[in-house]
């Protein structure tokens, strides 16, 4: 992810002001393919379109969370911008029936650039009433530009301008860290979705047990390669030592269990043979239930035996 | 018996993917239901978007805390919200619904009435995603597009589930649901957003100073780990999910049990019925013989039906519904143990022996 290199400085709290600003802001996978979705659908006239962020401000407001976003039309021209307002209430209710946890945290557009509007949706977003104040609106740019890296970056802003006047239509934006989170889950599903990521139509099929496994074991026997590739460098005299990944290689290492062979032997045929058993139950079962259904379509009587079938399997099982 | 499904094949997004998986962990283990959005397009069927179902309110007291799409309130917040997307150019078709479960203990009649109403309320082209929470977190992504058979829904709408009339729609447990395949699909952005949460992070130009910092390291310098680092698929704890599938298997052998002692109950029941019948009927045939030799006119014979009531046969439907559970699990166990034999094999042949 692209990253511009800036100090993020937090001004100490001072009593009586709610405004701390966040010193984080997390952003959850699922939010950025939304926005990149929406980028998609956007008319071919659009340079850029906007929507609501959704999420989860800690306590002390210093972290938020942006867990979801919704697409909001608006109509932009060199002199004037409409945000449909009635629209994002609409919206922003019906998702607040399905995720009551997830209030408004910013708004999102999809192109870097920084203008004139964006400071006017920004005071919008961060008004008092509909708003989010008294906390910040994050605002987040997710860049769309074919050929180019999708670059993101999450800003809050400072109102500036001295008169009202000016102040409603004028702000600073403050670029402020973010991270890209993805949850255990989330993570699995992304690592099916990534493998797609290098075919010619985009596509993967859905991949469950035996395959993941492969895969998790091609990625494990991998890293062991790099990390045996750099010791050998390192004896070699090709690479620079350092003491503390040998010490961590070391204490890798020492985690294989010291076992006897018999006991690991007896150990391991036990546990396989359990699993086994259940794989073999679970077989007969299935052919028991086939066979009784048969039973039960054919003859108008063959709910007697098939059924002392199962209190033995059962009975197995226990 | 051809069954012609107008939906060949299932195509899900990426969004799709990560939307339900988000809603089903925020929840877990509460079940969730979600509606989904897409166009069907020569045979396949594009999920390109999805939404939750809102959660019960407070003061509603329906003992599920999510609503299942049946619901009158749910329905409205559907229309809503498709209408809402409507504006953001996102495909306001409605496509179907989707489901988390658990271990896959999603066949049950609540599961069937949903897909009913959708395949043969809305339109024919609806689909059933399942989506496996607690099989997700082994690896992979455990998700399914399930649809109702057209025989299935023949029966169904007859609502009939007589042994007649399962052999004359020759419907078995087998032919209820039946699997789409299931290919999932990145937009251009999306696949450059991936390949670019893939990159490793640059190795660090100083090397670490101590191991334990090898082992924390600071935040600062390696903010996002590459996606394709999840070693999830080997983790070896498998016992847990064996033994909850065998939990499961069990339920509903009992389920399938009961409902094999209820059809047997029904079975005594009209034989003795027929036999009571079968006495009656010699008895007044032996009547009407002595009447026909005194000169009287004949008793009529079928006044039986008036005297003897023959019980009503149970309903099949729930047993069809455990057996394809039962089938469900099985298979579901089945695969689980292939892994995991695979996996303790692996493990056998790794561990050094002193």
């Amino acid at each position: 992810m692209d990253r511009e290199s800036f100090i993020h400085l937090t001004k100490p709290a001072i009593a009586g002001s709610a405004t701390a600003s966040p010193l984080q802001v997390v952003i959850c996978a699922q939010a950025l393919f939304a926005i990149l979705d929406h980028s998609l659908r956007r008319s071919p006239d659009q340079e850029r379109v906007i929507g609501t962020l959704l999420g989860v401000r800690s306590e002390d407001g210093t972290e938020i969370e942006i867990r979801n976003c919704f697409a909001v039309g608006h109509n932009e021209s060199q002199e004037q911008v409409e945000v449909d307002m009635d629209y994002h209430k609409q919206m922003y209710n019906l998702h607040l029936k399905a995720n009551p946890k997830e209030v408004l945290v910013g708004w999102y557009a999809t192109s870097p650039e920084l203008n004139t509007f964006s400071a006017l949706i920004q005071n919008f977003y961060a008004s008092n009433g509909d708003g989010t104040y008294p906390h910040p609106a994050v605002h987040l740019t997710v860049s769309s530009n074919p050929g180019k890296d999708i670059s993101c970056r999450t800003y809050i802003s400072s109102s500036v301008g001295i008169t009202p006047d000016r102040a409603a239509d004028s702000c600073l934006f403050v670029p402020v860290p973010f991270e890209i989170k993805y949850a255990e889950t989330e993570r699995n599903a992304l690592e099916s979705l990534s493998l797609g990521r290098t075919s010619l139509d985009r596509q993967v099929n859905n991949i469950v047990d035996i395959q993941s496994l492969e895969v998790g074991i091609v990625e494990l026997l991998d890293m062991i390669n790099r990390a045996g590739n750099y010791v050998s460098q390192v004896i070699a005299g090709e690479a620079t030592p350092s003491v503390a990944i040998g010490q961590s290689l070391l204490n890798t290492l020492n985690l294989a269990p010291k076992i006897d062979g018999m006991e690991l032997e007896k150990l391991f045929n036990t546990h396989l043979q359990d699993v086994l058993l259940v794989s073999y139950l679970a077989n007969t079962i299935q052919t028991q239930i086939d066979l009784s259904n048969k039973l039960a379509t054919t003859t108008s009587i063959a709910a007697q035996p098939q059924k002392t079938d199962h209190k033995r399997q059962q009975r197995e099982r226990d | 018996m051809a069954d012609i499904s107008p939906i060949k094949s299932v195509r899900v997004d990426a969004l799709v993917a990560l939307r339900i998986v988000k809603h089903a962990t925020g929840v877990y283990p509460t079940t969730v239901y979600g509606s989904l959005l897409g166009m069907e397009v020569d045979g396949v069927l594009q999920i390109t978007n999805a939404f939750p179902f809102p959660t019960s309110s407070e003061g509603d007291d329906s003992s599920s805390s999510a609503l299942t799409p049946k619901n009158k309130g749910v329905i409205w917040y559907q229309n809503e919200m498709i209408k809402c997307l409507r504006e953001v150019n996102i495909d306001a078709n409605n496509v179907g619904w989707y489901q988390s479960t658990a271990l896959g203990n999603f066949i049950n009649s609540n599961f069937i009435e949903n897909q009913a109403h959708y395949q043969s309320q809305m339109n024919e082209r609806t689909v059933a995603l399942v989506y496996d929470a607690m099989r997700s977190a082994q690896g992979g992504l455990a998700l399914r597009a399930y649809r109702l058979t057209s025989q299935f829904i023949t029966a169904y709408r007859e609502n009939k589930f007589t042994l007649d009339a399962l052999i004359k729609h020759k419907l078995t447990y087998k032919d209820i649901l039946q699997e789409l395949p299931l290919t999932l699909y990145n937009s251009h952005l999306a696949t450059s957003l991936l390949h670019q949460l893939s990159i490793p992070p640059q190795p660090p130009s100083i090397l670490p100073v101590s191991a334990s910092s090898l082992l924390n390291p600071p935040t600062s310098s390696q903010p996002n780990f590459p996606l394709n680092v999840n070693f999830n698929a080997l983790d070896l704890t498998i016992d847990p999910i064996l033994e909850k599938s065998c939990d499961l298997l069990l339920e509903s052998i009992d389920a399938h049990n009961t409902e094999a002692n209820n059809m047997a109950y029904y079975q005594r029941a009209l034989a003795r019925e027929q036999t009571k019948i079968a006495t009656w009927q010699t008895k007044r045939k032996a009547e009407n013989a002595v009447r026909a030799a005194q000169k009287l006119p004949p008793l009529p014979e079928d006044e039986y039906t008036k005297l003897f009531k023959l019980p009503t046969e149970p309903s099949r439907l729930d047993s069809l519904l455990a057996s394809r559970q039962i089938k469900q699990y099985a298979g579901q166990v089945d695969g689980f143990t292939a892994t995991s034999s695979a996996k303790l094999f692996a493990l056998n042949g790794g561990i050094p022996r002193f």
